[in-house]
Formats: C-alpha cells, sequence, structure tokens
C-alpha cells in the first residue's frame, strides 16, 4: 500500500468519525422569543394641499388674478397670494419648526414695495415656533405684496418682484434625551 | 526637541478634527422638508402719459424714454400772427395710456402760464384761458372761454385707458402798442399728472 493510499484512507476515516460524533456535541439549550414588538418611524412632511394646494393671487378687494405674470401693479395696490399646504408631523417626540427660505429677487422695486409671508393654522401663526403633532393638518401661507403708496416720481415703472426662489422649509427638532 | 515634535502632532491632531468637524457638519442634520412657494414674478405697470396736439401727427408721451420731461409744441388756429383782438386757439389731448391692470386713474394739472423771450413788452398784452374740453374739436370755440378767467387752471382726472382734452386760448388785447408788433414770445404752461389714490 503506498503513501497515497494510506493518507486517503486516514482521510476517509477522520471524516467519517466527524459525521458520526456530530450529534454528541450537542449540550441543553432552549430559544425565546424576546417580544419586543416593532419599531415603527414616524413622519415629517410639508407639502402643497392635495385637493386644493395650487396658490392663488387676489386683490385687496378679493378679485382672483388668474396669472400674475400678465397682471401689472401700481402703487397703493397690496396683492396677496395664498396657498394651502398640508403639514405632517408624526412622532412622539416629534418636534419641528417652520421657516421661510429664500428672497424674492427684486428688480427695481427697492423700497418701494413691501413683502410679507405669514404660515398659519386657523389664528395660530405657524412660523417661528415650535410645531407638534397636534399642529399636523391643512395650514394656509398668504403672501401680501404692497407697492406703497409713498412711491414718488416713476419709481419702480416696469419693475419686477420674482417669488421663484421662496420657500417654506419644515425642519425637525432633536428629541430632549 | 522631542517636545517640539509632540507639540506640531498635537496641533496637525487638532487641525484634524476641526476639518473634520466642519465636514460633516451636515450628518447632524434630522428630518427636513421644502416646499417651493410658486408665486411666480409680480411685475409694475407702466405709467404712460401721451400728449396730443390738434395736429394728430405730433404726439408724444409726456416721460421720454431717457427718463426727461417732454416739450410739445401746439399748433395754433388760425395759424399765423396773432392780431389785437382775434384769439387764436390750440389745445392738447392728454391720455392715460398705462399698461395697469387694476384701476388707475390720473389727476391731469395745469401749472401757471409763463412767457418766456418776450420782446417789446409783448407779454402783458397777451391773456391766455385754459379750459377742459371732451375732445380737441372742441377748441376753436370761443363761447367754450366765456366767462374762464385767465388765472383758471384745468385739473382734469383721467381715467385707464381715457383721455380728456385741454384747450387754449391767446388772445393779443386790442390796446396792444405798435411797439409789440413783429414781436414774440413763447407761451409755456406746465402740465403735471399724478396718480390719484
Amino acid at each position: 500500500m503506498n503513501k497515497m493510499a494510506k493518507g486517503a484512507m486516514a482521510t476517509g476515516l477522520g471524516v467519517i468519525l466527524l459525521v458520526g460524533g456530530g450529534g454528541t456535541l450537542a449540550t441543553w439549550n432552549q430559544a425565546q422569543s424576546a417580544s419586543m414588538g416593532s419599531i415603527v418611524a414616524g413622519d415629517l412632511n410639508l407639502a402643497p394641499s392635495a385637493t386644493n394646494g395650487t396658490g392663488q393671487w387676489a386683490t385687496a378687494a378679493g378679485t382672483k388674478i388668474a396669472n400674475i405674470a400678465a397682471y401689472k401693479v401700481v402703487p397703493g395696490e397690496a396683492l396677496t397670494y395664498t396657498q394651502n399646504l398640508d403639514l405632517t408631523l408624526v412622532g412622539d417626540q416629534m418636534k419641528a419648526t417652520l421657516a421661510l427660505t429664500g428672497a424674492g429677487v427684486d428688480n427695481g422695486f427697492g423700497t418701494n414695495v413691501g413683502v410679507v409671508t405669514t404660515v398659519a393654522k386657523g389664528a395660530k401663526t405657524l412660523t417661528g415656533v415650535t410645531l407638534l403633532p397636534a399642529d399636523s393638518g391643512a395650514i394656509t401661507a398668504t403672501t401680501t405684496f404692497t407697492f406703497k403708496v409713498a412711491t414718488t416720481g416713476r419709481d419702480a415703472v416696469n419693475a419686477t418682484y420674482n417669488f421663484s426662489t421662496v420657500g417654506y422649509k419644515l425642519e425637525q427638532q432633536a428629541p430632549t434625551a | 526637541m522631542r517636545t517640539t515634535h509632540m507639540m506640531k502632532a498635537a496641533g496637525l491632531v487638532l487641525a484634524a478634527v476641526i476639518l473634520g468637524l466642519l465636514v460633516v457638519q451636515g450628518s447632524y442634520a434630522l428630518w427636513n422638508k421644502q416646499a417651493s412657494m410658486a408665486a411666480g414674478t409680480v411685475q409694475a405697470a407702466d405709467f404712460r402719459i401721451s400728449l396730443t396736439d390738434t395736429n394728430a401727427s405730433n404726439t408724444t408721451d409726456m416721460t421720454l424714454p431717457n427718463g426727461t420731461a417732454a416739450t410739445l409744441a401746439l399748433s395754433t388756429s388760425p395759424i399765423g400772427v396773432l392780431v389785437p383782438g382775434k384769439p387764436a386757439y390750440a389745445g392738447v389731448a392728454i391720455a392715460n395710456v398705462t399698461n395697469a391692470s387694476g384701476d388707475f386713474t390720473v389727476q391731469a394739472t395745469m401749472g401757471t402760464v409763463s412767457i418766456q423771450n418776450d420782446a417789446g413788452g409783448l407779454a402783458g398784452f397777451l391773456n391766455v384761458k385754459a379750459v377742459a374740453a371732451a375732445s380737441l374739436d372742441k377748441c376753436p370755440d370761443a363761447s367754450l372761454f366765456t366767462g374762464v378767467p385767465t388765472s383758471a387752471l384745468p385739473s382734469e382726472s383721467i381715467a385707464k385707458n381715457s383721455s380728456t382734452a385741454i384747450c387754449f386760448q391767446v388772445m393779443l388785447a386790442p390796446t396792444a402798442p405798435a411797439s409789440t408788433v413783429g414781436k414774440s414770445a413763447s407761451i409755456s404752461i406746465p402740465l403735471l399728472v399724478t396718480q390719484k389714490s
């Protein structure tokens, strides 16, 4: 019997011994479920209202402006833009703040206009305060563009004010320990 | 020497830590969501007032493209020299041709008449009356000026896309002396148009 045959036999015997002794290593053991349940994440969202989220410009008299790009404003007018948003805050420790982002691009109005934006849910102003899940629901953002009566001469004729860079930011606040 | 190396190493570590903190500051962000306002662009209207002579081809915007005030030379009727006792008439149509979308009514007010380049004392014998009229074709009507004092300064309200006319009657007094013959003077009448609140 050559060396290779002896080696093969020894290897085979070792494997057989391993197979045969597989069960002999077991000791008592038991598994138990931790019963920890599931962890569910909350939610934070701010989006135009699913039902009436298209913003609308209107004159001080309440007349709706179909196309603001075609409307020409004069001193003494105050236009109002109203947009309905859906605010979602879910989480036992959820806290958030809501703020305006960006600024309008003013091309020629200068100090002859005043722009004020408020975001509210009913009578409650939502900007600058800590929001909780109870504040979730339909909210309204209102921007008032006032072309001041005090405008003199021909100041600001044909001026433009672009709101495309303005938005709202809802930001979670870190939970307290 | 060894102390120097340790200080250098400490400085390097500190710089690395600061740099690392600056780089990874975004990782502290929590949930956030932005929504666009989508309010578009608001544009101011033009403030455009058009002035037109009785000769309709003689017209100008009250404010020139370079921002300066325009001057409109008015035609007189009848054309020619002024004869004592015989009036000459002129007029200007003032149109509110703004592109404003909302209400935009203006008030056009005539200023005090002034006579320049007066030669031979002509100004003392000239009377200028001004009165508002519905249109320029009413201007050569003497009855329009009956009872109107020379000090009257018409002031008219003009709605958007509307116009009004101011007519002038220029009279050389019958008592004008011979020294005024062949003399000339220019009559200047300022016009102020303001937006009504």
